[in-house]
């Protein structure tokens, strides 16, 4: 059933502080939102002229031209000041940020991930400015280094230094874990004891040490609501 | 001739690589192959002692490098084995009166008068080990079932990859009763975490120590197990790498094999 109240028109007018909002629909077509816009400024008269316009989309994407085409519009027939799109509300917005990291992550991010493959040996270094993947493995006496997480697809014999200098967030993931030490930001813990079970596990910091898990017991990241660039 | 320079190393000191040098030398030579066995272990050397040529030196590696003898002059060979020569380390000198450079352009003479030149290189990863592998072709890697020397291995490996030389591993020292029990690292585990092609497997042997004090090759004594095994490596290094690796069996897995027989194993 339709109906003609207010709050569904599709473009409304209200005050706001010093200026005027728009709220519009910008997949109506462009001349019905003119009339629109006619019908609801005329009345205004002198009220409109230099007045402050900010266009609201609401959830659609607003285009830039289609902005950049109604404040002519608007400047050219009612004399408004300016008119300007609200500000997109960037990172506050976890619905934001899911769309963004689902959708359309790989168009913002230049990858932060070092990928590597083959076999870190005693006496080598391997530094990542931000996430290490190693598709091999690190022989006691290799040591691996890296600004945020650590991952090797192989065994991790050796030292494995994540987070630095100083994100506690940050694991030290292995297929077979039996690092000689682990490091995460500042926090250093010896690697376990011997022993010959070969299965995932994680290294991360709780209440300041460093814990070491069954990565697929623990699935830490398997409980987020949808994924996130990390 | 066209020989190839393949250097003997390790990291670790007392692992054998004297002993490896001496026996794999003499092996190739056994087979008919013109050897150069070369002791760059300057001031500490030894091999002419393991090969009982000690007391014939008059020059040394170290006045053939820097020319003041010819090769053949400084060159001793050995008292049993036709065509193995060795060419002992200078006594007094410093390993660091040798450059890379010198080694380079000695290697290219040698190369042309021998099939094989064995460089047994000192310990460590210093002046000495880069003098020996300098004009490397090819090189062996001797490591011990111990921690320690898998770590130190594992380290020249990573040296002798990044100049481009592919090195194969021979564990050496090998107690199989101890690897049976769980106290001693197997070949399995070393492998596992040095992931290079494996020449050969050498255990723990009195031979080696007899054949020391008396002179008389390793490989030539009838009942050595690690002289036979050295013979293998040298024949698996001079292309026949279809003989197969032996695992050195002790007398624990003996008796456990006759116990299984009467149904009395597990
Ligand atoms: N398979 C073996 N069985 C028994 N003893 C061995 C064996 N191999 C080596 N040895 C002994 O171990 C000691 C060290 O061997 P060797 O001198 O060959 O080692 P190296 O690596 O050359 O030492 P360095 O680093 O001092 O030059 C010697 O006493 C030798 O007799
Ligand atoms: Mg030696």
């Amino acid at each position: 059933m339709e109906t003609t109240d207010q709050n569904n028109a599709p473009v409304r007018l209200k005050g706001m502080g010093d200026g005027l909002c728009v709220s519009l629909d910008p997949d109506q077509p462009r001349a019905f939102i003119r009339s629109e816009l006619t019908r609801l400024f005329q009345p205004l008269k002198h009220l409109a002229v230099n007045a402050r316009v900010i266009l609201d989309f609401g959830e659609a994407e607003g285009d830039e031209g289609l902005v950049d085409e109604l404040g002519v519009f608007l400047k050219e027939n009612f004399g408004v000041g300016s008119v300007t799109q609200t500000p997109k509300r960037r990172g506050s917005s976890e619905d934001f940020v899911r769309r963004r990291d689902v959708d359309r992550s790989w168009h913002h991010y230049r990858s932060d991930v070092l990928m590597l493959t083959g076999r870190v040996r005693s006496g080598q270094k391997v530094t990542a400015r931000r996430h290490l993947l190693i598709l091999g493995d690190v022989n006691p006496g290799g040591e691996v280094v890296a600004g945020g997480d650590i991952l090797i697809m192989g065994s991790l014999a050796g030292t494995a230094i994540a987070g630095q200098p100083d994100e506690v967030d940050t694991i030290v993931l292995a297929l077979d874990f039996r690092p000689t030490q682990v490091q995460i930001g500042s926090v250093v813990a010896a690697g376990p004891p011997p022993s010959r079970r070969r299965f995932p596990e994680y290294a991360h910091v709780e209440g300041g040490h460093i814990v070491v898990e069954n990565y697929m017991k623990a699935n830490p990241f398997g409980r987020m609501p949808w994924p996130e660039v990390r | 001739m066209d020989g190839k320079i393949i250097v003997v190393t390790s990291g670790k000191g007392g692992v054998g690589k004297t002993t490896a040098t001496a026996s794999i030398g003499a092996a190739l030579a056994a087979e008919g192959k013109r050897v150069l066995v070369v002791d760059m272990d300057i001031g500490l050397r030894n091999l002419d002692v393991v090969m009982g040529l000690e007391n014939r030196i008059v020059f040394n590696v170290v006045d053939a490098v820097k020319g003041k003898c010819r090769i053949n002059q400084a060159a001793i060979k050995d008292r049993r084995i036709e065509n193995l020569y060795l060419l002992p380390a200078s006594q007094s000198d410093n390993k660091d009166v040798l450059i890379p450079e010198d080694m380079i352009r000695f290697g290219a003479k040698i190369r042309s008068e021998f099939d094989y030149v064995l460089m047994d290189c000192p310990a460590g990863i210093e002046r000495g080990f880069e003098n020996s592998v300098a004009a490397a072709d090819e090189a062996v890697v001797i490591c011990m079932p111990e921690v320690s020397s898998v770590r130190d291995a594992d380290r020249v490996i990573g040296l002798l990859y990044a100049r481009d030389i592919t090195p194969k591993l021979v564990v050496n020292r090998i107690v199989p009763d101890m690897v049976a029990r769980g106290d001693m690292l197997s070949h399995e585990d070393i492998v596992d975490v040095l992931s290079i092609d494996l020449l050969g497997l050498v255990p723990m042997d009195d031979h080696v120590v007899i054949s020391t004090n008396t002179g008389m090759p390793l490989i030539m004594q009838k009942d050595s197990k690690a002289g036979q095994a050295f013979r293998r490596i040298a024949q698996r290094l001079n292309g026949n790498t279809d003989i197969p690796i032996e695992i050195p069996q002790g007398q624990g897995r003996f008796w456990k094999r006759i116990g299984t027989k009467f149904g009395l194993g597990k």
